[in-house]
């Protein structure tokens, strides 16, 4: 073919024509970009900035007052003193322990409790619902405060009932006829975790509620004329029937108990407690940062912290998908 | 099997009106008794009290000679094939098949072996190990069958069992329950809305309206012999011409009505009926035949409609404005949109209807 050939010519033409021209943009062009602006602004500069810096971070030393001349590269120093540093491994130790005693309770009476709540409320549902959930949209200082006061030693109502409880005759072998130190740490862990578990248990029943809400109702008359009771309907249809929800209830209980931070700050007064029994990761990471003033290390624990809720959250996700419970 | 007695069988909620009222009905040792009428009519209800998901308000609910008004439902006999299936969708088929029994207590090889014998009636022994989510449609409704047939339940309740199917399968399970009837000889109940499930399946019919039990009998009967306009109307496809005529002469051998004006219409009587005056005339849409002009009422063709095997005609009726159907045989009658017609109803075939939509038996 010939680029004298017609058929060349006008295939030549057509390019011409589909060729992309710049476009010249007009003011209003830039409107919407505009409008959507700010929230990209403000994620770069308090979101993915401070994130990659951390990361950067977390490979320096760095006095913050010196200047960002200050930063001088030390590898991964700053993560292998912090796995060796007894003080992280403790607030580990103490944020795990937390984590379960104060997590597993959650979703242990949430399920049944929702399930109540399902089963047995007609139109007072919600009120009753709203009730449970009101202490997750409390703020947690005042949580934390009001819970401080109610275990204070020598004034706190809790001690009062566990005394006078312990007064009572055959109750007396299992309360304290003393009054208790909640200071104390083998006291602390307990106490926090009781006030996460109280503030969290509304927020995870309101999950479990919605998810029993979403099965239907021909299941259970199937299971009734099957022969299943109440009790039977619970374990056999709404128990497997809810494990997606608990996936996803459970995975958001190990990222917020791994992050535990507010409760454990305003109990201990921020020092973590005698001997440091309250002190959580995140409280561990805030203290080297913010009173040691090592925004390197603070940096490590946080990307260490990163990698074990990373780690759980993969292995809650398999653990749910042999047992084909996110189906 | 079993046989089923209802006596003033009443439901209502809370001070609302009766859903069901008084009801009264028999349902024979291995009788397919289909329970049919528009949504909301209470057939579903009055199915859900039989199986024990509703109580009963008032009334006596008697299953094998037994009183069952407070019986629990696992206890009565009966099983339930649900309009959404509601299977187990963690279990698998095998699983959900053998539910009953496992929570009854049996051991696994009793309810491997009745799942098994199940499984082989419906044909579904290869899909036991596989959960609902994987299944189609007619599969899923087999295995609900499946569920219920495991239980050997005295009496089978079905509530719009295929609604939730395409047409083809529809017609398909349509079938192979017929069959299913046949093989197991249990009683069966039946809720549907669709007339056609209605007519096919059913020993007996009954059909319902707004909580009443409007007619009881065989499928033929209904269509042949509606006891009033709302059975007439729902039963046949498409639903019987009702046109308002006025009776002007009544003898022991005849009547004559007045249809749309002048037309004058002579049916054949075996006795002096009561009724005069404005009355309603009920053909059903193969009962009319199309003549010409001069010999029939005169009537525009409106639409024709093409099922392939038949031909369904719309028409005008000239006087009254009247729509009219009739189903003729598929092509050559060369009839198109805007045709003026005559129309001759069967005169034997006829009813009429009193001002009440009581049907007024002429033979």
């Amino acid at each position: 073919m010939s680029l004298s050939d017609p058929s060349t010519l006008a295939l030549e033409s057509t390019m011409d024509k589909a060729a992309p021209r710049r476009r010249k943009l007009r003011p209003w062009d830039w409107a919407p970009y505009v409008f959507i602006s700010p929230f990209f602004i403000l994620f770069a500069v308090f979101g993915v900035f401070p994130m990659l810096f951390s990361i950067y971070l977390s490979f320096h030393t760095w006095d913050p007052a010196a200047g960002l001349s200050a930063m001088r590269w030390v590898g991964i120093e700053n993560y292998t003193f912090t796995l060796t540093d007894d003080w992280f491994q403790k607030s580990v130790f103490n944020t795990a322990w937390i984590a379960v005693v104060a997590g597993a309770p959650q979703h242990l009476i949430a399920i049944p409790l929702a399930f109540f709540l399902h089963t047995a409320f007609g139109r007072w549902r919600n009120a009753v619902v709203g009730f449970y959930f009101l202490p997750f949209i409390t703020s947690s200082v005042a949580i934390a405060l009001v819970f401080t006061t109610l275990f204070s030693r020598d004034y706190g109502v809790i001690n009062q009932v566990l005394t006078q409880l312990g007064q009572l005759p055959v109750l007396e072998w299992i309360f304290p006829q003393q009054k208790i130190d909640w200071g104390q740490p083998e006291y602390t862990k307990w106490m926090i975790s009781f006030v996460v578990f109280w503030r969290y248990v509304g927020w995870n029943t309101v999950l479990y509620l919605a998810a029993m809400q979403t099965i239907p109702k021909d299941l259970y008359e199937a299971a009734t004329m099957d022969g299943a009771g109440k009790l039977q309907q619970f374990w056999h249809i709404t128990v497997p029937m809810l494990k997606p929800m608990m996936f996803f209830a459970i995975t958001l209980t190990i990222i917020g108990n791994l992050q535990l931070f507010e409760e454990p700050f305003i109990i201990t007064g921020g020092t973590g407690g005698i001997d440091q029994a309250g002190k959580t990761a995140a409280m561990h990471m805030y203290n080297t940062a913010f009173m040691d003033g090592d925004f390197g290390t603070a940096s490590a624990v946080a990307w260490l912290l990163f990698i074990a809720i990373a780690l759980l959250t993969w292995v809650n996700n398999k653990i749910f998908a042999k047992s084909g419970m996110k189906d | 099997m079993a046989h089923l007695s209802l006596r003033n069988l009443s439901k209502r909620y809370d001070n609302n009106p009766p859903v069901i009222e008084n009801l009264n009905l028999d349902i024979h040792d291995g009788e397919f008794m289909v329970f049919v009428g528009p949504s909301g009519c209470g057939k579903s209800t009055l199915m859900r009290m039989i199986a024990g998901l509703e109580e009963i308000s008032a009334g006596e609910l008697h299953i094998g000679g037994e009183l069952a008004n407070d019986t629990p439902p696992a206890e009565r006999g009966v099983a339930m094939v649900f309009q959404s299936y509601a299977l187990y969708p963690h279990m698998t088929v095998g699983e959900n098949m053998g539910f009953a029994l496992k929570l009854a207590g049996k051991s696994k090889q009793e309810v491997a072996q009745a799942v098994g014998r199940a499984a082989e009636i419906l044909q579904i022994s290869h899909l036991l190990e596989r959960k609902p989510k994987a299944l189609s449609g007619g599969q899923r409704q087999r295995v609900a069958i499946g569920r219920a047939i495991v239980r050997k339940p005295k009496v089978f309740l079905f509530d719009e069992p295929l609604s939730n199917l395409d047409a083809s399968l529809r017609v398909q399970m349509r079938i192979e329950l017929s069959k299913l009837h046949k093989e197991l000889g249990t009683t069966m109940i039946y809720v549907t809305h669709d007339q056609v499930e209605a007519m096919t399946l059913g020993d007996r019919i009954a059909v319902f309206n707004q909580g009443r039990m409007e007619q009881l009998g065989a499928p033929l009967e209904l269509y042949e012999r509606p006891a009033n306009q709302f059975v007439a109307g729902f039963l046949g496809s498409p639903k019987m011409n009702f046109v308002p005529c006025q009776l002007k002469d009544a003898s022991s051998s005849e009547i004559t009505l007045s249809v749309a004006g002048d037309n004058r219409l002579v049916l054949p009587s075996s006795h002096t009926i009561a009724a005069r005056g404005d009355i309603t005339l009920g053909v059903r849409p193969e009962h009319l035949h199309i003549v010409p002009l001069e010999q029939g009422f005169r009537a525009r063709v409106d639409l024709l409609e093409h099922l392939g095997d038949a031909e369904i005609v719309y028409l005008e009726l000239a006087g009254s404005e009247q729509p009219i159907a009739i189903k003729l045989p598929s092509g050559g009658h060369g009839l198109k949109q805007g045709d003026l017609v005559g129309l001759r109803p069967d005169a034997a075939r006829a009813v009429l209807f009193g001002k009440q939509g009581q049907a007024i038996r002429l033979q």
